[in-house]
């Protein structure tokens, strides 16, 4: 737990510095380090030009966000979605 | 005894009158008001009613007097396309001359109808009218996209929760208590609409629970949703959907929780923190689940034009264009400051309920006026029309936008 506060800490430090900001000065097509790392998916990744809906909505930003880690119990293992009763 | 019996029945009958006659007094034939225009709208939309409503009867060079009432956005739509009346008493507010310690915390006056009731002159919809139906607007109604609405999940403030994802949202609305979502495991607890509500829509396209399949107790009022989270005896498991112009009134009592959208790597808040108000994230698109308010108008299906050209002096002020006369107010100061979000200062864009986002850029972009409105501007301030005193762009509500 310590380690990954150390390591949650540490990211958020770094992520001005790898460029992940909204000025847009800094070129980057590809998902950068942006917040506190709950995991290796990746959901810690944003992006400095976005163009499509998904961009868009991981687009990088100094606004507050929240990483809330866990999964509902009754998600499939792949991630998906099960038909509603 | 009989005697006493019927003084005493007389006294009775005489004090009702008496009690009752101002409350009748107060009910005015709504025709005699100002350039009355007749609405009907979503209840999201009251604190907004009420804002443009002072506004408009103290705009000097043309008083106009909104006499509203509130309903579903499936209900209104519905309303405008098959000319359905309303009927009963209607709400508006009073001008500065009438009464000038009223405030929009106030509550409105009532005005009564003739018999048989009175087509609308306008109605809105808080979603896009496709999220209520398919068939198309008949060709004597106009339809304008005008300012966006924005809706939260908000808790009780003695809840500990900050933030639920899609998928919790999609269980815990969706399965109810067998979704197995701590802490919304009670059915009892989950304050949601009905399903002509476009705040139900929303949330129901953003997090794909058709409206249909909602588990929760469904209330009419966005007032009753409040009036459940606030009085809970059971705070951590209680939760409900609210416009954002409800919520943010009432902040002080409920939390609004950040969002997490499918697909989406981190929970977001409607503004750029859990205490601001300036919508950073609607506008940028972090914060997914708003509609456009579409605002309806009957019109002459031959020549487009309004068939009460107030009416569109109304729609035209909503969204932000010039109008002759002139206001004595910026209704983006208005809109802005009831939680709405002028579609000149929105950056994404959508075409359907729950839609994916893309890029926006306004035609007129307003978002340094808009930034003053909620928050600071670091845009420069500037006068007169066209570029005006900007070294470059152009000057629109008193700063220099890039166009």
């Amino acid at each position: 737990m310590l380690k990954l506060s150390i390591f949650a800490i540490c990211a958020a430090l770094l992520a001005p510095a790898a460029g992940c900001s909204d000025n847009g000065n800094t070129q980057k097509d590809a998902p950068v380090i942006d917040a506190p790392l709950v995991d290796a998916t990746p959901d810690a990744s944003c992006f400095t030009n976005p163009q499509t809906h998904e961009e868009i909505i991981n687009a990088c930003t100094t606004a507050q966000k929240i990483v809330k880690p866990g999964k509902p119990p009754l998600l499939r293992p792949d991630g998906s979605l099960p038909p509603l009763p | 005894m009989p005697m006493v019996r019927t003084c005493a029945l007389a006294l009775m009958t005489l004090t009702g009158l008496v009690v009752l006659q101002p409350a009748a007094a107060r009910a005015a034939d709504c025709s005699t008001l100002p350039n009355p225009v007749y609405l009907q709208v979503g209840d999201t939309q009251l604190n907004l009613m009420k804002s443009l409503g002072r506004k408009l009867r103290d705009n000097a060079g043309n008083p106009v007097t909104l006499v509203f009432t509130t309903s579903g956005s499936c209900t209104n739509i519905e309303a405008m396309y098959t000319d359905v009346k309303v009927t009963g008493n209607m709400q508006y507010v009073p001008s500065t001359a009438e009464d000038a310690a009223w405030t929009t915390a106030s509550a409105t006056l009532t005005c009564s109808l003739p018999t048989g009731g009175q087509l609308t002159d306008i109605t809105n919809s808080a979603v896009f009218n496709s999220a209520c139906t398919s068939t198309p607007a008949p060709a004597t109604v106009k339809l304008f996209q005008g300012p966006v609405q924005a809706y939260v999940m908000a808790v009780p403030k003695a809840s500990s929760q900050t933030a639920i994802t899609a998928e919790e949202a999609y269980f815990t609305f969706g399965f109810g208590a067998a979704g197995m979502v701590q802490p919304w495991i009670d059915e009892a607890q989950l304050f949601i609409r009905t399903v002509t509500k476009s705040t139900l829509l929303a949330w129901g396209a953003n997090i794909s629970v058709p409206a249909a399949k909602w588990k929760g107790m469904a209330f009419d009022k966005s007032t009753d949703v409040v009036s459940a989270l606030q009085n809970s005896p059971t705070p951590e498991k209680a939760i409900g959907i609210l416009g954002v112009e409800v919520y943010d009134k009432l902040r002080s009592t409920l939390t609004s929780l950040a969002f997490r959208a499918f697909k989406q790597y981190a929970a977001y808040y409607p503004d750029s923190t859990s205490t601001a108000f300036d919508k950073a994230n609607v506008r940028d698109g972090h914060y997914t689940v708003w509609s456009p308010t579409i605002w309806m108008t009957r019109v002459n299906a031959g020549t487009g034009m309004a068939n009460n050209p107030q009416a569109k002096y109304v729609i035209d002020v909503l969204l932000g264009l010039t109008v002759a006369p002139a206001t004595n107010f910026d209704s983006i100061n208005v809109v802005a400051g009831v939680g709405l979000v002028p579609d000149c200062a929105m950056k994404v864009t959508r075409t359907f309920e729950g839609g994916k986002l893309s890029l926006y850029s306004p035609t007129e972009p307003c978002g340094c006026k808009y930034d003053s409105a909620v928050a600071t501007s670091t845009c420069t301030a500037c006068t007169g029309p066209g570029q005006g005193t900007c070294s470059t762009g152009v000057c629109r509500h008193g700063f220099c936008e890039a166009r």
